[in-house]
This record gives C-alpha cells, structure tokens and sequence, in this order.
C-alpha cells in the first residue's frame, strides 16, 4: 500500500502559494485513485499552523510540521533536513511537492538521503486503474514528452505549476504534529533578495495571454521607413490594456547589441524559444515575428495561438498556429489598441 | 613580433606557439594528411621517427586548426570511388561508418522540362520534342549505359559530415595529431618568400573588426611547414594565389556552387541504399542534380548551379525545388522530410586552376590545389589521395632530416603528384574541359544525346572568370520579361531589401513552390531547420564590401541573389549588407561578384575572408 | 590572502541546440534517434560552470579545476577539442551514456566514485559546480545527490554569481522566482554551486591552453572506465514528440479593422 506525503514550504506571511494548493490537489487525486491511500499532509516554515488550518479539510490522516526560525528562508541544510524528517516521519512511498525554487533544491538531495528516486518538473502524476503510478515529464528542452513509472520508494515528484487545479477547501483547524530535526551546524546564512537592474515589468507569468514582438517591429516598413517609437507605443499600449506578458523572439533582442532600432525595455529575459523560456499561458499572439522552429519550440504550452504576419508563407502557417492573419501588425495593433481601450 | 603578410593593423600584444607541422582547414585532404602521418610518426617499436624542433624531445607536433564550429560540418554529396580511402582504411568495413553504403545501382538521366519555364534553346527544345515522342517517362530519358567516367560501381556513398567525424576521431585518437575545431586561419606568415607558419583570426571584435573588452588577437602558430587544404575558397588559399600568382596557363574561373538536402525518404519509396541518380538538364540545361541513397531511408539529394550558367540571378535554392518536384525524382521523395541542407563551393577548374603546390614552408593540398574532378565529379577521393602523398613525402623528408623547402617537396611531393592518378585523370579532365565548355550534352554525356540535340546547347568559348560573363538582368530575360518590367520588379524588391529572382522566376514561367513545412520549406526554414546555421559571437564579418563607390553602381547584385544562406541584402546607398548569422560559408558570393576591382589585379569587389560559424549539421 | 579552491565541475555533451531530435525505443529504454550521429555540445549550464570555474581558479592561485563527464568516450573526444581551447582543466572521464533517459541517482553513484577517486583532490577545498539542469533531462536532481554522496550540505542552484571574500567565505546569488536572486553568504568550501548562466562572457579559444590541456586529455579518455547506469527500476511506457500540427486558418485580405475585432473578441473571451 503506498502511503502518500503532500510536502510543501510555506510563505513568509504563513499562507501556501497557488502551486502549493495545486500539488495537493494532485496529490489527494493519487491517493484517490489509490483507492484511498492515506495522504499526510507535511509543512515546513517559520510557523506553519495557519497553513495546514487551510488544508483542514483536505482529508488527510495527519498534519505533520517542521517550524522554526531556522526554516524560515529557503536554504539547502536546513530544507533537505526537514523533508528528510518529514517524510521518514510520515513513513510515505510517495512525496508530492510543488516545484519551486525552493523545493528544487532540497527535494534531491533529500530523496538521496531517504534512499528513494526523485522526478523534477513533473505535469502529471496519476494512478491507473491497475494501481500503477505513471509520471509524466518533458525532455531535452520540452522537446518529448515521456512517460514512466517506477518501482523504487520513496519516489519524490515535484510536480510543476499549471497542471492541476487548485485546492480550494474551506479553512478549518487541525492539530499538527511537530516533527524534530536535528541540524548541523549552519553555514550558510541566507541575506536577502535582489532584484535584477533591469526591469522585468512586462514579463507576467500569470497573464492570460503572452504577447510575443518579433524583429519585424524594428524593421523597415512599406513606407521604407523605421518605425520604432510607434512601435514600442503600440506595444506597451496593449500590454497595459491587454495586461499581457510580453516575450520576444531572439532575433529582437538580439539587434539591442548591434546598434539597431531596439525596443528599449526588451531585454534577453524576454526571449522565448529554445534558447529563452518556455512559458505557460492560455494563449499566445504572435506579431512580426516568423515562426520559425527553433523558436516556436517556447510556444510549446501555449494553447490558443495567434499570429499577424505580413507574409502568407511565413512558418506560423505551416500548422503551427491556429490562425494567421496575413496583415500590417502596425495597422491591426492600432486598432486592436483603439477597440482595447474603448472598453 | 613578425614581419607579415596578413597583419594590417598596428602591433598588439600577439602570441606566438611554435610548432612542426600546421595545417590549415580539416577536409578530406587534410583528413587523409593526417591519416597517413598519424600512422607513420611513431616507428613500430613506438619511438618517434623523428625529434620534433619546435619542442625538442617531442615527437613532431602536428595542428590542424579547422574554420567550422566542429570537424563534421562540412558539405559534399558524395559518391566516391573511394579509393585512397580504401587503401588507408584497409578491409573498412563501411557498416562502421553512419550513412555510409556500398554503391549498387547508377543511374543517369536527361531531364525534361515539364513546367515549360527553363530557359531552352530553340535547338535544345527541338531535340526534347522529339526524345517526349518516344521516350518520355516521368519526363526523363534514363541513358542506357553509364558514361565509364562517371560510374562509381565498387565506390562509396557516403556523408561528408558522418564521414568527418568518423575519420576525426580514428586521427584524433592516434593521440599523434591534433584537430581543433572552431579555429578559423586569417593568412599565411610570409617572411622573405618563405611561409613560416600562420596566423588565426581575432577575437573579440566588433563586425567591423574594432577590438572589444574580450579581445584577443589572432595568435600566430610558426611552423616548419604549413599544409593548406582549405578548399576551394579558403582564405589562405586566396592569399597565396594573389602572392605568388598561378602558374603560366593557370586559371581558377570555373565554379560551381553545390547545394543540397538531407532526407527522410518516404517510407514509400523504393529505393536501395546505395542507389545513385545523376540528372542533368532540368531546371536549366547547365543545372546537375544528383540524389545518393543512404542506409536507414535516408537520401542526400542536390543540384550543381555552375559559373558558365550565364544567369544573373542564379539562385541555388528555388532551383533545388524545382528540380526536387520533377515527376523523375518528385515520385521517389514525396511525402519526405528535411533532415539537413548546405551548400559549397566548388572549383571546377581542376587541373587548370593548379596553383604553386610548394614552396619554401608550404605545401597544398585538396580541391585548392586544383584536385577535384570535373568530368568525373569526384573531388573527394582526389583530395584525401593528394593529402596522401603529402604525408608519404613529409615522412621521407623528417627521416632524412631534410627542411620543407621549395627544393625538397618538390622532389618528394609534387613528383609524387605528378606520377599518381590524381594527375593523369586531371589531365584527361582538363582536355575534356572544353568541350564542356562548349555544351552541356557534348562534354558531358559525350555520343548519346549529343547526336540527338546537335551539341548546340552552349556556344564555345574559351573560360572567362565569372565577372565578364554576366549578362545584365534586362539582356539575360530579353524576350521574356521587358526592361520596364524589370525596373518595376527591381524598385519593389530594393524598397522591400530582398533579392530580385524569386520575382523574376515567377514572372519567368515558374511554379509557386508548394511549402508544406516538412520537405519544401521556406529558405529561412532550411537555414535553421536543415543547416542549423549559427555563428558565435565576437567574431569580425568575413564577407566585406571595400569598394562600397563600385557596389553602388552595381545592377547586377549578383552577391545578393546567388547567397545561399540568404546573408547578403540590398543596404542602404546601393552597397549590400552582411548578415554574418545566416552566412553558410559556401563562398558563392566570393565568385559571384559582378564587378572588378580598379587595381588591375582581376580579382573582385567582394571579400571573403576567413570566417567562424556556419551550418551546424553534420550530416551533409 | 587568496583562498585555494579544488574546484570540480560535472558537465556531460548534449546534442548541438539546434538539431531535430526524436525520440525511439531501444531495448535498454527511450533513446535518441541517431544520437551518436549528433554533433553534441558541452552542456550549456555545465559549460558557464566550467567558465566560472576557471575563472576562480585564475583569481585564486593555487587552485585547480577538473571536469568530471560521464558520456560516450568518442563523442566526447570530439567535444573537448572545442570545450578545451576555452580553460585549463584536467579532464576525468566515465564511460557511458549521455542521455537524458537515464537515472538521475545512478549517473550521481557514479559521478561521485570518480571525483571521490581524483588523487589529490582536498575534500575541504572542495567546491562542486555543475549546471543547475541539463538540456538534456533538464531536472536539476543529479548534482544534489552527488553533493549528497560526497557530503556536501552547503548547496546552491540556478547561481548567477558567485563573490569570493579574503577569508575564503563567498556570496552567491541565486535564480528564484519573479527573475530575482536569493542572496546567502556560505562560510566557505566544500560547497556545491548549480550554475545558471553566470555573468562572464565566454572566452575566447585559446590554443595555448588547448595544447596545455591535450596532455591530460587523451589519457583521459583512454583511462576512462565504464558505467554502470541501468535504469534500474525505472520504466519508460512512452517518450514522443508533442503533435505538432495544428490546422492552421490563414486569413488574408481581411482588413484591419475586422482583424482587430476578431483578436479583441478572442483575448476576450474566456
Ligand atoms: C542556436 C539558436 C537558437 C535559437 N533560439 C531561439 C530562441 O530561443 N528564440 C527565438 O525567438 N529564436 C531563436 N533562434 C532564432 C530563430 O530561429 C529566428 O532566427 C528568430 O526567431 C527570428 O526572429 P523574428 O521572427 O523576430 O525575425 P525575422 O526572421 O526577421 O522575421 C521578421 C518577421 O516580421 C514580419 N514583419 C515585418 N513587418 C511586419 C509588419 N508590419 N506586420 C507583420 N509582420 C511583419 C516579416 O514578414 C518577418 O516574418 C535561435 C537560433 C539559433 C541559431
Ligand atoms: C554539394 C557538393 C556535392 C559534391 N559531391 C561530390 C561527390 O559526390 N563526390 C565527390 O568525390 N566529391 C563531391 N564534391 C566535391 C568534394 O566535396 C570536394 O572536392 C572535397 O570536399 C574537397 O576536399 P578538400 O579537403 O580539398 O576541401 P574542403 O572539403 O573544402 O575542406 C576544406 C576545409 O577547410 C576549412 N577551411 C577553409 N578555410 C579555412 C580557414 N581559413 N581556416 C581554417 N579552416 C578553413 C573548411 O571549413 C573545410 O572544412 C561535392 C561538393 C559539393 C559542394
Ligand atoms: S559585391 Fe559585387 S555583385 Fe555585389 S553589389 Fe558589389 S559589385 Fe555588385
Ligand atoms: S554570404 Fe555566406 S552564405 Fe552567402 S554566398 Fe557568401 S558565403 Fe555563401
């Protein structure tokens, strides 16, 4: 019988984050599928009381915690420590984690120490009807997308955000059992955060929609001419309106180091694409840019895709997007823009 | 610091590394260079034949320094007798070397035009109505008998790049030689006529060459004795022609530029591995097509577009689809994908364009020294064969204690040249040039079709470089397209910066190329999708325009129209622009160039210098 | 007065960025379909790894770096004659697969016997770098458990930076969520650093230092033993390509202003 272990780090303000919530749901959909394996819930932070009060309805067996002031901020020594306590404590075959900076870091080494396996940047994990537990994951790059299943445990997943739904179950109390870690020496003292100079404002991992600029917004238009500063006008303009996240392909924010018409709040955390992120969005729209493969790659889980492009024959068209409109993307975001801000 | 050819700019604080041997590039020349030395170094009792100078108490230090980003990224067919290669591998076993197979079936075909917008003489068309009437199948005539020059029966078909790596890692792992990739030469070290090794390029630089924080100038690598086998249009190669001249009678003014893709044949398709089409005729009369069956469903398949195709918009890649979608091929690879896609340069002139192969410090090898085989299209064999007997006459050389002078290779290599195949078959090739020259079918196919089409295809005419033969656009397409209508075509295609030929064959009678994504895709699409084109960083621009005045004036843009990775563009004031990260490193635009230099020298506007980057795909 | 760091870096070769890849099914699991037949890279984050490494290594004399690859032996011959002209490092090769189907711990059993045995290495001066991911498993397990194995409790991922101070204690910053970075002081080595892209620019190919480097790396590869990585208890029921076509509705001579209600009334709806 598999005994399951839902793990999380909580917030510093005592809360547990969306894909926190979303890993339990995944987590009480094995045990289910299980037939009812017994699923305890594990928390670890600065105080976790709160936390597991909002899971009090979430079924589990027990609510375990490791809190303290030592597990407050994110740290190899004292998180492997806590997960190793935990789940030896909860006796799990499974660890369900929300995959987070955090939790990437400590999961392994933990499930190392537990002599169990670990799957990183899971998007699903579900029992069959024959009981067999089968993970799936991306390979090279999002490029393949496997399948599989293994026999040792423990078997540690953390499961990435935006593949299942949220809990969502009413607040309660419950009591939770403190579980004791015993710490070496700490030396690593975690100092602060710090943001990156330049500003990352337009890359908004919870929009609706991802806008994607490619190089043709710097390029020379019908008139022969240059058009940047409309550009970026129109650009903004809808990203504020839409509250879209921008990306960018390569090629635009490559032009930044060659002296050429840039678009100056691009920057290479924009870029989408093999080589940049790969994004997860409900849908995508993509402007000026071509759709080549390397690049489409970023699109990978996107949805609902949509491009404007001046050329028919340009790769969007060749089943890699829903629609193409064959347009001026100068002409159809001024319009897009005007329609947006009329309400 | 050294007195030098190659530098031009102040002293910098350069390095300098000595070796024994350098050698510039990693083709099949050099590969077969090194395959023999690597084996002849070290005595059987496992001493060193000899000590090495630059590092007393060594053995001979051996470098090849190779432009590519990796040693398999090179592009060639290839079908090949193969047998300078069998006889440094002996009992190769083909199976160990991916996509290689033993040659089994040939054929050879004269291909109709079924789309009616080749342009065909009126002779040419007489001759294809006739041959339609008995014998058109697929709209081909398949000869009956393959021309004994072009049979490659106990050959090879194999992949240039598979074949590369295969044979880098047999050197390589001889622990004697060393093969470093991603190392790009800028020119010979001349000192007093004498060759005293090389210099690389620099790095950290602006396109333009302006030094950056990461700078690092090109290191120079002094030598006893450089080996050049970079190609057909490596930049020491050219250095050396412009220094030392051609021999009397020499001359490098054929070309050709070779452009293929790798394929996932259909699983329709019954073709054998091993199996090797050549065509000619179709999409232009000039235009060679070949298409080389490898194990696993996997097909090379490609055209030759040649300098004596007298088109001044003579694009490689909407040719190659034509010639793909003729119903003689079409019906093999429909339903196919693209795996991989480049292109090269070839010098076509052969035994004609033989430069100096020696002197003081320096020997040639490979299709720069003149090697490869027009009439019996095989340049590989021959290149690893001259690297072959370099490597034999170095040996004779280092036992004896002799220096590589001028004197000494010629008696050790070129007299080896001069009695090896390689120079007979070129001699016999060169005589048959001309008749070349004179016609497609005549030089080519010889008495078959020749009876029927009168050999009237070509005009003879002695070989004239590239640049004098061009015609202007308006005298290539007179009677077919009016001058209006070309200054229309060509004011639309400058303000839109693209090249003029993709209109121009649409208005010329050619299909629209039906795109599906998989096999005909768009030519940005080859680049990334086949060629996997990349050029790293910090790096100047090896394609350079230094009579930007003469570009202006310049009708023709020759050099935008034949890029094969699309690199070249209309700029502004009339003088094109390189984009270095779409460059391929073909060398069209080197030959290409319509217009000639002020300074007498013959040689042509454009410059193509040596360069880092290019096709990332090891399968062509 | 600089610290002396021994620095180790686990970096395999993936497959060049730009190749089409696909999947096949061999009877020892998923694997690529001609993957031998790929030209292959230094794992990107490996490679910054390597790059930082080295660049300590200058800055702090005395030290040394190695690269620690477990990968097919011919491929990665072929490999380290580019990855070698960038830094000095000796090379410690195992014999074995580079792909991103095998078990991230076995790879991690291994990786830690061969640093374990690098003679001379000081435990105490350890620092473990790598890539925070590979581009070829991408997840980010394998390091971890080899700090793990060798003891290493002082551990880093997706470090952008890493600011050595004169008492041998250091300032990393870290990748986390938002495009920020974690800062944490760590009172010295061993530790064990997960690169991300790091800030330094890749260094030029230096032939001296390839020539430098072919000494160690020949015999390295001829010493290299084989690996023992057989998935064990891990079972692939598929590895494919996403479905890539879509039908694709092309709409042209569509004016403007339709266009924009049609993407308004899409972005609209839910
Ligand atoms: C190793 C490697 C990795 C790479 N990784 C990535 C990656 O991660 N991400 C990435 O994006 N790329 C990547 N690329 C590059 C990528 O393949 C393409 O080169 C790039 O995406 C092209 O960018 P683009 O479409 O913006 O530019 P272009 O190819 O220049 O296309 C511009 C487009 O704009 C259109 N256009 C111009 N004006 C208008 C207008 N008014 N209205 C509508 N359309 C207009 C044109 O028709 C054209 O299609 C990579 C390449 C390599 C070699
Ligand atoms: C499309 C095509 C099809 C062909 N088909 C066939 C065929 O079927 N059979 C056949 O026998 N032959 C064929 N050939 C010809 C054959 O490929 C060449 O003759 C042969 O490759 C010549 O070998 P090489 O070593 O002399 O030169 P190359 O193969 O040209 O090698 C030269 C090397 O030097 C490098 N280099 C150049 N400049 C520098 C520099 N400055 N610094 C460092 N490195 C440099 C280049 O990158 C290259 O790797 C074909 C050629 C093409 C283009
Ligand atoms: S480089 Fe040559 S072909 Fe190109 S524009 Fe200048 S003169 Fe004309
Ligand atoms: S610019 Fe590059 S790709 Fe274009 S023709 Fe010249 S060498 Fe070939």
């Amino acid at each position: 019988m598999e005994s399951i272990l839902f793990l999380a780090c909580v917030e510093a303000d005592g809360s547990l984050a969306k894909a926190a919530r979303e890993a339990l749901s995944a987590a009480k959909n094995l045990a289910a599928g299980l037939g009812g394996a017994p699923l305890v819930v594990g928390l670890i932070g600065a105080e976790v009381q709160s936390a597991a009060n909002a899971l009090a309805a979430c079924g589990a067996a027990r609510f375990l915690g490791v809190a303290g002031a030592e597990f407050a901020p994110s740290r190899y020594t004292t998180d492997t420590a806590a997960a190793t306590a935990l789940a030896k404590a909860a006796g799990a075959t499974i660890v369900v984690a929300p995959a987070s900076s955090r939790t990437n870091r400590c999961l392994a080494g933990a499930a190392q120490r537990l002599g169990g396996r670990v799957d990183s940047h899971a998007t699903s994990i579900a029992a069959a009807a024959d009981g067999k537990i089968s993970l799936t994951r991306w390979y090279y790059r999002q490029r393949m997308e496997g399948v599989l299943t293994r026999t040792a445990r423990p078997w540690v997943v953390l499961l990435e955000s935006g593949c299942a739904p949220a809990y969502a179950g009413v607040p309660g109390t419950t009591t939770v059992e403190a579980v004791a870690v015993e710490l070496p020496a700490l030396r690593t003292t975690v100092t602060g955060v710090r943001a990156p100079a330049s500003d990352a404002q337009t890359i908004r991992p919870d929009a609706k929609l991802l806008f994607v600029a490619g190089a043709g917004w710097t390029k020379k238009q019908a008139d022969g001419q240059v058009h940047a500063t409309e550009a970026e006008q129109l650009i903004l303009g809808f990203l504020a309106s839409a509250k879209a996240s921008l990306g960018s392909t390569k090629s635009l924010v490559d032009l930044s180091g060659e002296g050429q018409a840039v678009l100056k709040f691009m920057s290479h955390l924009n870029q989408v694409g093999q080589t940049g992120s790969t994004p997860r969005h409900p849908k995508g729209l993509a402007t000026c840019c071509h759709g080549e493969e390397p690049h489409t790659v970023g699109w990978r889980f996107i949805n609902e895709r949509r491009a404007i492009n001046l050329n028919a024959a340009c790769s969007w068209a060749q089943g890699k997007a829903d629609v193409l409109y064959v347009a001026d993307a100068f002409d159809v975001m001024r319009k897009v823009n005007a329609l947006l801000s009329s309400g | 610091m050294t007195q030098d050819s190659v530098s031009e700019s102040p002293v910098v604080d350069r390095q300098s590394m000595a070796v024994d041997i350098v050698c510039v590039g990693f083709g099949p020349a050099t590969a077969g260079f090194l395959t023999a030395l690597s084996k002849k170094l070290v005595n059987p009792d496992g001493t060193p034949i000899a000590e090495s100078a630059a590092m007393p108490g060594m053995p001979p230090q051996v470098i090849a320094y190779e432009r590519a980003d990796d040693v398999g990224f090179g592009v060639s067919g290839v079908v090949t007798p193969a047998r300078s290669i069998k006889a440094a591998f002996p009992g190769l076993d083909p199976a160990q070397i991916p996509m290689a197979a033993p040659v089994k079936t040939e054929k050879v075909a004269y291909l109709l035009d079924p789309v009616g917008a080749s342009r065909r003489s009126l002779a040419l068309r007489t001759a294809d109505g006739v041959l339609k009437l008995f014998k058109g199948k697929h709209h081909a005539i398949e000869l009956p008998w393959i021309p004994p020059f072009l049979a490659k029966h106990d050959g090879l078909v194999l992949s240039m790049g598979q074949f590369m790596q295969w044979v880098g890692g047999q050197v390589m792992g001889s622990g004697t030689v060393q093969v470093w990739p991603s190392m790009p030469v800028a020119g010979a070290l001349v000192e007093d006529n004498k060759v005293v090794g090389i210099r690389l390029v620099d790095q950290g630089v602006e396109k333009n060459g302006a030094a950056t924080g990461a700078f690092m100038p090109g290191m120079d690598i002094r030598a006893a004795l450089t080996v050049i086998g970079d190609g057909p249009v490596g930049a020491v190669g050219q250095q050396l022609d412009r220094e030392l001249g051609l021999p009397k009678d020499h001359h490098v003014h054929d070309w050709a530029v070779g452009m293929k893709f790798v394929i996932d044949l259909p699983e329709s398709c019954t073709l054998e591995p091993g199996t090797v089409l050549h065509t000619f005729g179709y999409p232009e009369p000039e235009i060679f097509g070949f298409l080389y069956v490898h194990p696993g469903r996997i097909a090379s398949l490609g055209i030759f577009v040649p300098s004596w195709f007298d088109s001044p918009v003579r694009t490689a890649y909407r040719y190659l689809q034509h010639w793909m979608l003729h119903p003689w091929i079409w019906r093999h690879i429909e339903g196919g994908t693209l795996r991989s896609w480049g292109a090269k340069t070839l010098q076509e002139s052969g035994r004609r364009g033989e430069p100096h192969l020696v002197g003081d410090g320096f020997a040639r090898i490979g299709e720069g020294s003149g090697s490869t085989n027009v009439l019996t299209g095989s340049g590989v064999d021959e290149a690893w064969a001259t690297g072959t007997l370099l490597a034999e006459a170095v040996t004779e050389l280092l036992k004896q204690g002799k220096p590589f002078t001028r004197e000494n290779l010629e008696s050790t290599y070129v007299a080896r040249r001069r009695a090896s195949w390689v120079d007979a078959e070129g001699r016999v090739a060169e005589r048959a040039r001309d008749g070349f020259q004179r016609g497609v079918v005549t030089g080519l196919i010889g008495m078959g079709l020749a009876g029927l089409t009168g050999g009237r295809l070509r005009a003879p005419g002695k070989p004239m470089p590239p640049h004098k033969r061009l015609p202007t656009i308006e005298a290539f397409y007179r009677g077919r397209i009016s001058a209006e209508e070309i200054a229309k075509i060509r004011a639309e295609c400058l303000a839109k910066g693209t090249p003029l030929h993709l209109a121009l064959m649409d208005r010329a009678g050619w299909p629209a190329i039906p795109l599906d994504g998989k096999l005909l895709v768009s030519h940005q699409d080859a680049l990334l999708m086949g060629g996997k084109v990349q050029a790293p960083g910090g790096y100047a621009d090896h394609v350079v325009f230094p009579f930007p005045a003469i570009c202006a004036t310049c009708d023709q843009r020759t050099c935008v129209e034949v890029c094969s990775g699309q690199a070249i563009a209309h700029g502004p004031d009339g003088v094109p622009v390189f984009d270095r990260e779409k460059c391929i490193h073909c060398g069209a635009c080197l030959w290409n160039c319509a217009r000639e230099r002020p300074d007498g020298s013959g040689r042509t506007v454009l410059e193509f210098r040596a360069g880092s980057g290019g096709l990332h795909s090891a399968e062509n | 007065m600089p610290s002396v760091f021994h620095i180790v870096v686990c970096g395999s070769i993936v497959p060049d960025p730009l190749q089409t890849l696909e999947p096949i099914t061999t009877p020892t699991g998923p694997a690529l379909k001609n993957e031998l037949m790929l030209p292959a890279v230094l794992d990107p984050w490996a490679w910054h790894a390597l790059f930082e490494a080295a660049n300590l290594a200058k800055n702090n004399p005395g030290s040394k770096v190695w690269l620690v690859a477990l990968g097919p032996k011919a491929k990665l011959q072929q490999v380290m004659m580019s990855v070698a002209q960038k830094a000095p490092f000796e090379l410690v090769v195992i014999d074995g697969p580079a792909s991103g189907f095998t078990e991230s711990a076995e790879v991690a059993s291994e990786l830690a016997a061969a640093i374990t045995s690098i003679a001379g290495l000081d435990k105490t001066k350890l620092l473990l770098f790598g890539g925070w991911e590979s581009a070829s498993r991408g997840a980010g397990t394998t390091l971890p458990m080899v700090g793990e194995r060798l003891g290493i409790t002082d551990q880093f991922q997706g470090v952008d930076q890493i600011s050595v101070q004169p008492d041998g204690s250091f300032e990393v910053l870290e990748r986390i969520e938002g495009g920020k970075h974690q800062v944490s002081t760590c009172a010295g080595a061993p530790a064990l650093l997960g690169w991300a892209t790091g800030n330094l620019p890749e260094p030029p190919n230096n032939p001296q230092v390839g020539m430098a480097n072919m000494r160690t790396l020949m015999p390295a590869l001829q010493k290299a033993k084989p690996a023992k990585v057989t998935n064990t208890g891990l079972a692939y029921a598929s590895v494919a390509l996403p479905k890539q076509r879509r039908e694709t509705r092309i709409v042209k001579d569509m004016p403007a202003d339709e266009i924009a209600q049609e993407i308004v009334a899409w972005i609209r709806a839910d």
